[in-house]
């Protein structure tokens, strides 16, 4: 138990530089994919130390108790996986992370901020039954939620669930904020809601929501890592191809609106389940 | 002293109510409404250290009962007859009939059943009705006040009003306390009675229309009741709860007596307002707050709830059950959607509790001791949290008067404390740690092998999520600003923090909640535990909960962030983003326009009427549910 929780621990205190690097990287192959060179891998931790280091303006202050709220929900669900905890447990986390990032872009009157935190509201609709799904197909596999049971399952997941997987890569892609699904706030600021759920966060509240950010890639990842659980090499080669299929998609795509995107990633997501759930009752 | 608590908790509320209607004058109307609270609250406090016991009463209350029966479908006729409803009329003469079939022609009056039969189900019932209730009837003090007020009457209706807040407590009491179902439809009966007057109270066309509608479908479910009654007589040659309990595994597994389950399960659904019912409920909101967040939090509603998971032993297993299930599931789902197109917060509020009790529906139909330990405890920090919130959608009402969510933006400001402890409510409901979560995580975990239940599940909670987050971000929607300080009657005040503190710290409280009333009770009636408490949390094989550690870290967390929140500088507070110049348009943000003109920034949320409205999509849902239903009603005939 104590060994666990010093790993976990460890492993929490590591996330934010991979999950940083990872940002890093994803910036350069985007780049690579677009003919440009690209800032050096670092420019994250560049950009959020930066951020850190301006004055704490607000346009109300319930924004700044969001962003800390955020953090904390990103960084507690992040160590329940790491402490192998239960799948659904790590959900709830998640969500309060959510709920609250959009409670303080709404406390801003700011209309960017306002249909932004709309959108996101909208996106949570999209992505949360899914993971929900996914999570139910992999204690239906295994018999519980708790990730110590998944790792002990003697085959890897991906071979009974290789369908919520992909719902698995919807949701990601929505986590992740890229097209064509960087809806409620854009990368780029030169949108119509300019940067929507984020334009009213600022300075070192806008670092805090970043590194949340990074928390929460790092999570999805690891859910991803347990379709494969059972070997080192099949986690890398999994992740890696997943994550450079989403660059590729980011880039290939355009943005949509959300109404596309509830219609087509619930019908999509939703049928899949089915069959895949369906196939392992047959099977 | 048994005798005493289930005395005072059950027939002293009738006698109060009678010297409520009685008093003249608001100074001993409020010492008998805080003296019978007082009492009630601690009566049910000391019940709860009893444990589970039964108890006879004499043979006086039977003959009673009996002549009560016939009174209240008597004066329902009556009513009927008023509102020329065919409906009413017709079905309350049914139901006399039955009643005299049932009293005179089939029921064994040599065998004598104890009068009241209390384990831990009833105990927490009771102690929410009577803890919550009261705290709502004190609440109704100040309430009244200012609702009378308002309407500028020549003559007051409150001692009419506390007259049946009060009896309905001590009829709610007698329902979940009572081992005889014919004495359960009795106490059944007046809250029907109950709801009916307090729904029609202010007396404007909507509000008998509304009344008439709530009438009439508590009838329909009243009528199944007697049916049921009459078929379980015949079928089992017993109506006390005990002894059906006794033999609930061999009822279960001969898959015997579900045509009068269905139907008693059918008298739930009414009660508890579910699709195509939904209506009564919805519309019971003209009705003034305490009546609203009485009907909808802690007595009326839970009665159906209460029956069905009461009755849940005896269908273990059975298709019935499935059904069950899966009709919880789809009406969770579809009053979440609907809860989603409105921007009325009365409304809201309504559709998110006839979705959470769909949900216990739906634990109650899984069936599994995991998924009825849920099921208890989403009746508990249901009922907590669902009175914190109309009481305050009520009290910012009178205040602002209006009671649509859009209008609520930056309440922050206008009501700071009351913002705060609607956030609280809403917060309690939808996240976790605290006990709705807890519930709501073991009903998925425990359905997780019924995929289409789990997917109305997943939809369903997403949804209300999308709801809620909306609502609580708009109440601190403001420029920055000091809030003014708000003045409350401290009959208001009170009971509003006193649920707020109990939504959390009961939430604190779960495992030990668990162990001393919830635990007990499944182990009466399910061979297995659903959970055991241990490592700060609730663990089971399929899942673990870790309640303390989350509590502890996500408290730091949030304790951290408010202390950030309140070291903002007032000198570092910007203007929102306008993309223009930015001006100041009456106290509200917003920029010059075209021509120098100020032009004000307002925004709105989507409510998408054409997918979530009430028309479009409650004729959908109406539809899906008596399929269900339709099929529930094949399947156990067949």
């Amino acid at each position: 138990m104590v060994g666990k929780l010093v790993l976990a621990l460890l492993a929490v205190a590591l996330t934010p530089l991979v999950g940083g690097l990872l940002a890093g990287v994803d910036r350069r192959l985007t780049a690579w994919l677009q003919s440009r060179y690209g800032p050096p891998v670092l420019q994250p931790f560049y950009d959020v130390l930066k951020l850190l280091g301006k004055t704490k303006m607000v346009v109300n202050p319930w924004q700044a108790l969001s962003a800390s709220v955020y953090l904390a929900a990103a960084v507690t669900s992040v160590f329940i996986f790491f402490m192998q905890g239960d799948l659904l447990l790590i959900f709830f986390v998640l969500t309060i992370g959510a709920v609250f990032l959009v409670v303080g872009a709404l406390s801003a009157p700011s209309p960017y901020s306002q249909i932004g935190g709309q959108r996101e509201l909208w996106q949570m609709l999209a992505y949360e039954p899914l993971l929900i799904l996914v999570f139910v197909s992999m204690a239906m596999v295994t018999g519980s939620f708790r990730i110590t049971a998944i790792l002990e399952h003697p085959t890897p997941l991906l071979y009974d669930l290789p369908l919520m997987f992909i719902v698995l890569g919807y949701v990601l892609t929505i986590k992740l904020r890229k097209s064509p699904f960087d809806i409620s706030a854009s990368q780029h600021a030169h949108q119509e809601i300019v940067r929507g759920v984020l334009t009213e966060y600022s300075g070192p509240h806008l670092a805090l929501l970043e590194i949340a950010h990074w928390f929460e890639v790092v999570l999805v990842l690891g859910i991803c890592s347990l379709f494969f659980a059972t070997s080192a090499l099949g986690v890398v080669v999994l992740l890696a191809a997943t994550y450079f299929l989403e660059i590729l998609i980011d880039n290939v795509m355009a943005r949509m609106t959300w109404r596309w995107m509830l219609r087509s990633v619930l019908t999509v997501g939703l049928v899949l389940s089915l069959v895949n759930i369906l196939w392992l009752y047959v099977a | 002293m048994r005798d005493t608590l289930v005395f005072a908790t059950v027939l002293l509320p009738f006698f109060a109510a009678v010297l409520a209607f009685l008093a003249r004058g608001a100074a001993p109307r409020k010492l008998i409404m805080v003296a019978t609270s007082l009492v009630l609250i601690t009566a049910s406090a000391c019940l709860l250290t009893q444990g589970p016991f039964t108890l006879g009463a004499s043979p006086i209350f039977e003959a009673l009962v009996t002549v009560g029966d016939f009174a209240l479908l008597g004066i329902i006729v009556f009513f009927g007859v008023r509102l020329k409803n065919q409906l009413v009329v017709w079905l309350s003469l049914g139901q006399i009939a039955g009643l005299a079939f049932l009293d005179f022609f089939l029921a064994d009056h040599a065998a004598t059943a104890p009068a009241f039969y209390v384990d831990d189900l009833s105990l927490v019932m009771v102690a929410i009705i009577s803890m919550i209730g009261s705290l709502i009837g004190v609440y109704a003090l100040g309430y009244m006040k200012g609702h009378e007020e308002h309407l500028h009457l020549e003559k007051s209706r409150q001692p009419r009003f506390f007259f049946f807040i009060i009896l309905f407590l001590g009829a709610m009491n007698g329902l979940v306390l009572a081992d005889s179902l014919s004495w359960m439809y009795f106490f059944w009966e007046i809250t029907t009675l109950c709801s009916f007057v307090l729904i029609g109270h202010d007396g404007t066309d909507i509000a008998r229309k509304n009344a008439e509608r709530a009438l009439w479908m508590n009838v329909v479910g009243g009528a199944a009741f007697v049916l049921g009654l009459i078929l379980l007589q015949k079928g089992a040659q017993t109506l006390s709860l005990q002894a059906l309990l006794a033999i609930a595994p061999e009822i279960s597994a001969g898959g015997l007596l579900v045509v009068p389950l269905f139907l008693l399960i059918f008298a739930g659904f009414t009660k508890a307002a579910q699709a195509p019912f939904q209506s009564w409920l919805t519309g019971a909101m003209v009705a003034p707050t305490p009546v609203s967040a009485l009907l909808h939090s802690s007595t009326m509603v839970k009665a159906g709830v209460y029956l069905i998971v009461r009755l849940a032993p005896l269908f273990v297993g059975t298709y019935l059950s499935a059904l069950v299930a899966l009709f919880g599931a789809f009406c969770f789902l579809a009053m979440a959607a609907m809860a989603v197109g409105q921007s009325n917060g009365k409304k809201i509020l309504a559709y998110s509790t006839i979705s959470n009790l769909a949900l216990i529906i739906a634990c109650a139909g899984i069936n599994t001791p995991a998924s009825i330990t849920a099921a208890v405890l989403l009746i508990i920090f249901h009922a907590v949290s669902k009175a914190l919130l109309f009481m305050c959608v009520g009290s910012i009402e009178q205040r602002i008067g209006s009671r649509d969510i859009e209008d609520m933006r930056g309440l922050s400001r206008v009501m700071p404390r009351t913002a705060v402890l609607t956030a609280i409510g809403i917060m309690t409901m939808m996240l976790p740690p605290f006990g709705m979560l807890l519930a709501k995580w073991m009903a998925i975990e425990s359905a997780s092998a019924q995929f289409l239940v789990v997917a109305m599940l997943a939809m369903g909670s997403a949804l209300t999520v999308l709801f809620w987050a909306r609502w609580a971000g708009m109440l601190f929607s403001a420029p920055f600003g000091r809030g003014t300080p708000e003045e409350q009657p401290p009959s208001v005040r009170l009971p509003l923090t006193i649920l707020a503190g109990a939504s959390v710290i009961l939430s604190l409280g779960a495992p030990f909640l668990y162990n001393r009333l919830v635990a007990p009770m499944v182990a009466m009636y399910y061979a297995a535990p659903g959970y055991a408490v241990s490592t700060g949390g609730m663990e089971n094989v399929s899942g673990v909960f870790w309640i303390y550690p989350l509590f502890l870290i996500l408290g730091i967390g949030f304790i951290v962030a408010l202390r950030a929140a309140g070291r903002i500088n007032p000198a570092d507070v910007a203007a929102p983003y306008m993309c223009g110049a930015q001006r100041d348009v009456n106290g509200h943000p917003g920029f010059t326009g075209p021509m120098n003109q100020p032009v004000a920034a307002t925004p709105g949320n989507a409510y998408l009427p054409r997918i979530f409205g009430e028309e479009m999509l409650g004729r959908y849902a109406n539809v899906a549910a008596l399929a269900l239903v339709a099929l529930m009603l094949g399947g156990v005939l067949w």
